[in-house]
């Protein structure tokens, strides 16, 4: 009798710890703002050496192709190979050592919510990075949680970030009016305007013909002319920080904003994550 | 005579002690003990004592029925620059009941508060759900200033898990609104304190014109607007019909700049605007 109830005991004593981290959590994701969308997802669990994102410090490469053009993989867009999260993380969906990762993908549209299965592998962080747009370079990012162990629903908020890689100039990357400088087209990883395409429209939409907010047409960041009138420079203002909002203006045509400042503005948190880990 | 033949006895052992030790002879030796006497009479009876001093108190008896309800109180602290807030409904709950659900449309209820600062809707509804233990309407709170508590009451085999929803508008907006929604104020000893800081909502419910016939508050009614007329609206002409994060309000402000930032259509001016937190909430168990 003595026998069995030690027995017992050691037993419950080892499914009371079998609940570890070993778990698929399910992961909830609700787009607060209101008419921002959200690129699809990056989910990494990971240990203690991966950090996707620290504030007050410059953004890598990965970070800036995730927060400008809301790149995470090859499969997204070829031209970020060796540069993005696959290339600082290694390959998807598999035990990576330092973390494993998922691209949950899809827009997720203001006030809508997506539910995934995410197996973090037993890594003991967990953090989520997504590009809001339209806007240069605004992500909101959930930094290096520690997942939880005891079964039960656990809410987070999320604020929205500047990546610091770009001027906040608030210029529609679809117009042919204006050039980076040098010629290139606007939109995308590293070159000025922000990146809204493939955004369903949505009432009112993006406009055109603003001037720039945090950096003018034709004029570099000291306000100095630039050689041609219808350039825009390429400037950095890192380190990564909480993201000062956009500014938008009343006109679709001109004044200093393609954006609106009755639609496109934001006050944080702007997303609410919920990660459900499941009784064993 | 039987003394004598004692002494005659003893007579002869000092002889024979004398042999052995220098005795003078003067002292005899002890007797035996007598025989023991008859017992005596029992004596008379004492008189009383005096009075003994009086007992301790007794402790105290254990409280009667009011002993079984705990007892909360709930400030809230208006944290904005310029927006004042409405009367707050202020819910205590059992889990399972909400307000509202970010993503979600707002109930007609909370589009009454969140429109035109009028709680009872969401008082109404709150005590009609299976959850509900008790529920207060707050005074209003200016802006920059600490408001006044309410008060709720709860059985105390409710307090291991309690919820607590407290909303209340942000007057000088459409439709913004701050609070807690179900927030878990479980297992709280007497003397404890939760204090909570909130964000701003925005029901969803009607679009953010800032005009001053669309906004309840001071501001509108100084341009000639306000009041219960232009709060609740039945209409839902936002772009999404749902709750979320407010994004400010934009305000006329810069409306002839070339920057063409401004609202022309609002009253509103830069000293409305705010950041989150709008709200700082304190929740304490005195009973």
């Amino acid at each position: 009798m003595k026998l069995n109830k030690l027995a017992l005991a050691a037993m419950i004593g080892l499914s009371a710890s079998g609940y570890s981290q070993a778990v698929e959590v399910e992961l909830s994701i609700t787009n607060l703002t209101h008419a921002n969308y959200m690129t699809p997802r990056l989910a990494i669990a990971h240990d203690a050496s991966v950090d996707a994102f620290e504030v007050g410090t410059e953004a890598s490469t990965a970070l800036a192709w995730l927060a400008e053009a809301g790149v995470i993989d090859d499969a997204q867009n070829a031209d970020s190979s060796g540069q993005n999260f696959e290339a600082a993380l290694g390959p998807v969906d598999t035990d990576n050592g330092s973390n494993t990762w998922h691209r949950f993908g899809g827009l997720l549209a203001p006030s809508s919510t997506l539910t995934y299965s995410f197996d973090t592998m037993d890594k003991p962080y967990f953090s989520l990075l997504t590009m809001l747009i339209p806007s240069n370079d605004a992500f909101a990012g959930l930094d290096s949680i520690m997942i939880p162990s005891e079964p039960g629903t656990y809410t987070y908020y999320l604020n929205a970030y500047d990546a610091g890689t770009e001027l906040n100039d608030e210029l529609n990357s679809t117009r042919t009016d204006i050039t980076e400088e040098g010629g290139l087209p606007l939109g995308g990883y590293g070159v000025p305007g922000v990146a809204g395409a493939g955004a369903p429209n949505i009432a009112p939409s993006m406009g055109t013909g603003g001037t720039g907010v945090a950096v003018t047409v034709g004029f570099d960041e000291n306000g100095d002319p630039l050689a041609s009138p219808t350039e825009v420079v390429d400037g950095t203002d890192g380190p990564v920080h909480i993201h000062r909002n956009t500014l938008g203006d009343t006109s679709l045509t001109d004044g200093s904003s393609d954006l609106d400042s009755t639609v496109h503005r934001w006050l944080n948190p702007v997303a609410r994550v919920t990660i459900v880990v499941p009784a064993s | 005579m039987k003394t004598t033949i004692l002494k005659l006895s003893s007579l002869a052992l000092l002889v024979a002690l004398a042999a052995g030790c220098v005795d003078d002879g003067e002292q005899g030796p002890v007797g035996p003990q007598g025989v023991q006497g008859p017992a005596g009479q029992d004596g008379a009876d004492g008189q009383d004592g005096a009075d003994g001093a009086d007992g301790q108190d007794g402790d105290d008896g254990n409280n009667g029925q009011s002993g079984n309800l705990a007892v909360y109180t709930v400030s809230i602290t208006n944290l904005t620059y310029g927006q004042p807030f409405s009367p707050a409904s202020v819910v205590a709950h059992e889990p399972g009941y909400y307000a509202f659900v970010p993503g979600e449309p707002a109930s007609v209820a909370l589009e009454m508060l969140a429109e035109g600062g009028n709680a009872s809707g969401l008082i109404d509804e709150a005590t009609q759900s299976v959850e509900f233990l008790d529920a207060q309407q707050g005074a209003g709170t200016p802006p920059r200033s600490i408001g006044s508590e309410t008060t709720l009451v709860v059985p105390t085999l409710d307090t291991d898990n309690l919820r607590v929803s407290v909303l209340t508008m942000l007057v000088d907006t459409n439709d913004a609104f701050t609070g807690l929604n179900a927030m878990d104020i479980s297992n709280m000893e007497v003397g404890d304190q939760k204090a909570f800081m909130t964000v701003s909502w925005d029901s969803g419910t009607e679009a953010n014109l800032e005009t001053a016939d669309t906004m309840p508050g001071p501001a509108a009614g100084a341009a000639g607007g306000g009041g219960a007329s232009a709060g609740f609206s039945a209409v839902r002409d936002d772009v999404v019909d749902a709750v979320h994060v407010h994004r400010g309000v934009v305000t006329n402000e810069n409306v002839s700049d070339p920057s063409r930032e401004g609202l022309a259509t609002s009253v509103l001016n830069e000293s409305d605007r705010w950041d989150n937190p709008t709200a700082k909430i304190v929740v304490t168990r005195t009973r």
